[in-house]
């Protein structure tokens, strides 16, 4: 029972990690029908750029990981710029913007990969607090990444149901074609959604690098990963199909990585094709 | 020259996966993201037969493609109820499930990560007669494609990728020809895998990932989707590319992942500029 209590802790853990990067993925994905590839890169870049300040540098936490998620955003930007802007006007479609995405990818991580030689980088240098509450180990890190994700979503959810930009992105969610009819300005709304999407992965970037470090290959995986929360969640309902489905993934993901962690991707992929293949909308949807 | 000789095998053997791949992609329009899975399970069943049961290695590449080909059939029949998109991320998922199905099923010469000591035939055996057999299967594997896809055939897989409707209109189901071409391309994936386990004498699961799988897309992206002479030029071009990095004289951590950049480039310049490759008669228009 202890046991069984401690792997749930640590895939509630894992699943806040997760929903920042699906609910990212799923803003994109959902509104502007863009398979962001990169978006896992973005949250490599935010971690890496926090490592060398922080770890490197010696440069103060909280400064390190403002400018860790701010370099998150630019580079979300600009990849939208520089890649999916031309793709796009030159007539691609969702497939070319898909592999110029992995192309993007391809070309950071490599960058990376030079860079680190492949070594786990942790930016952070003592040990994480731990505390016992009834045999069960909770880890202190593991609430500052809660409370984290809660002010995230919070504010998520301001955005989206208060505002005028976020009442746009839920119309271009709904019917995109329809959305640009009745005059939403496509642009802004895509420089919003970018934006947004790029700070939430760039702070999970930042979480992930100070918790348990990163490595070049780690931006696939994460991707990979909130991908397949988003298919468990599904997009219509962009905030609670991130929160149900990362959920379920951190928790499943916890207790495969107990009971067979050989087998870890295995387990999460094999989940992702019998989703698609049974329930191809998601839980919610 | 020993060197050269190597290269122009391994050119050989990406060139019947990139054949198979395009038939898949090019011709019938199934975005396939994870043709490594096949070619490690060719590789895989022909090394596992010939190392560690003797069977003649002749006979363990046969059977290694028809494994490969059964298995292609097998992950493609839950697959087929989805389209377009979905079915892509579906197969991408295929590289990371195969991959631990390696990792921790696929028996290992112990004390290492991998499988070595091919027991190979005259034709395999030394680096010159070894080029010249697998060129000559490359260059069969390229008639038997060109053939298929100017045959009836190949008129089928074209329609089934454009206008599924009408082909069913005619009484023809499209799935029919969309299993018929996935398992015929596993089938020769899986032959590639095994001519690749005898080019590399070792290999592991690594070999197999959703690196590999990308490999596939830029070199038939490159070349030209439904196109052979496409398959085969992307893979000269680019692994010859590759070869003349070497005269750069990057310091040798650096040369994978600049290979890697300039792939990830290519990738995008290709999607802005030119989504048929370079003699390519279809593209990514969804």
């Amino acid at each position: 029972m202890t046991i069984l209590l401690q792997v749930l802790s640590t895939g509630v853990g894992l699943a806040g990690y997760y929903a920042l990067i699906a609910v990212g993925f799923a803003l994109i994905f959902g509104t502007l029908r863009i398979f962001h590839v990169a978006h896992g890169t973005v949250f490599m870049i935010a971690g890496y750029a926090f490592f060398s300040l922080h770890r490197l540098l010696g440069v103060n936490v909280f400064a390190s990981a403002v400018v860790g998620v701010f370099c998150a955003v630019v580079a979300g930007l600009a990849i939208d710029k520089i890649v999916y802007g031309p793709v796009l006007r030159r007539g691609g479609g969702m497939f070319a913007v898909f592999i110029a995405s992995l192309g993007a990818a391809l070309i950071v991580e490599a960058g990376f990969l030079a860079w680190s030689k492949g070594v786990v980088s942790v930016a952070r240098t003592g040990m994480l607090d731990t505390f016992i509450v009834g045999g069960v180990a909770f880890r202190a890190f593991d609430f500052v990444i809660f409370a984290f994700v809660a002010a995230a979503f919070g504010a998520l959810y301001l955005w989206l149901h208060r505002t005028s930009t976020g009442l746009e992105v839920r119309g271009l969610t709904d019917n995109a074609d329809l959305a640009a009819v009745v005059g939403v300005n496509v642009r802004r709304t895509r420089y919003a959604i970018f934006l947004i999407a790029s700070a939430l992965a760039g702070l999970a970037g930042v979480l992930v690098a100070y918790d348990t470090g990163l490595e070049p290959s780690i931006g696939f995986k994460m991707l990979f990963i909130g991908v397949v929360a988003v298919i468990l969640g599904g997009v219509r309902n962009i905030l609670l199909g991130t929160v149900v489905g990362a959920t379920c993934l951190g928790v499943l993901t916890a207790f495969a990585g107990f009971l067979f962690p050989e087998w870890n991707s295995f387990t999460i992929f094999l989940i992702m094709i019998v989703l698609i293949i049974i329930r191809p909308q998601g839980i919610l949807g | 020259m020993e060197h050269l000789l190597y290269i122009g095998t391994l050119i050989a053997v990406w060139t019947i996966v990139a054949l198979a791949a395009n038939l898949v992609i090019g011709y019938t329009g199934m975005m396939s993201m994870g043709q490594a899975a096949y070619l490690g399970v060719g590789a895989y069943v022909t090394a596992t037969l010939n190392i560690l049961l003797g069977v003649n290695f002749y006979l363990a590449l046969l059977i290694g493609s028809i494994i490969a080909a059964v298995v292609g059939a097998i992950t493609l029949l839950p697959l087929l109820r989805i389209g377009g998109f979905y079915f892509a991320l579906a197969t991408l998922g295929i590289n990371f499930v195969f991959f631990d199905i390696f990792h921790n099923l696929a028996p290992r010469v112990e004390g290492s990560e991998g499988l070595y000591g091919l027991q190979l035939p005259d034709l395999l055996a030394s680096s010159a007669p070894r080029f010249a057999t697998t060129v000559a299967v490359a260059i069969a594997c390229a008639m038997l494609c060109q053939a298929v896809v100017t045959s009836p055939l190949g008129r089928a897989l074209r329609a089934t990728r454009d206008r599924p409707d009408a082909l069913a209109a005619l009484g023809k189901d499209p799935r029919r020809y969309q299993v018929l071409i996935w398992t015929f391309a596993a089938g020769l994936t899986g032959l590639a895998g095994g001519l690749y386990a005898a080019t590399l004498f070792y290999i592991d699961p690594t070999l197999f990932t959703l690196d590999a799988s990308i490999l596939v897309l830029v070199y038939i992206g490159v070349g030209g989707l439904a196109s052979t002479t496409g398959s085969v030029l992307g893979v000269i071009l680019l692994i010859a590319f590759n070869e003349s990095l070497r005269f750069l004289g990057l310091p040798s951590q650096f040369v994978g992942p600049f290979q890697q950049a300039i792939y990830g480039l290519l990738l995008i310049l290709l999607m802005i500029f030119r989504r048929r490759g370079l003699v390519g008669k279809y593209d990514f228009t969804e």
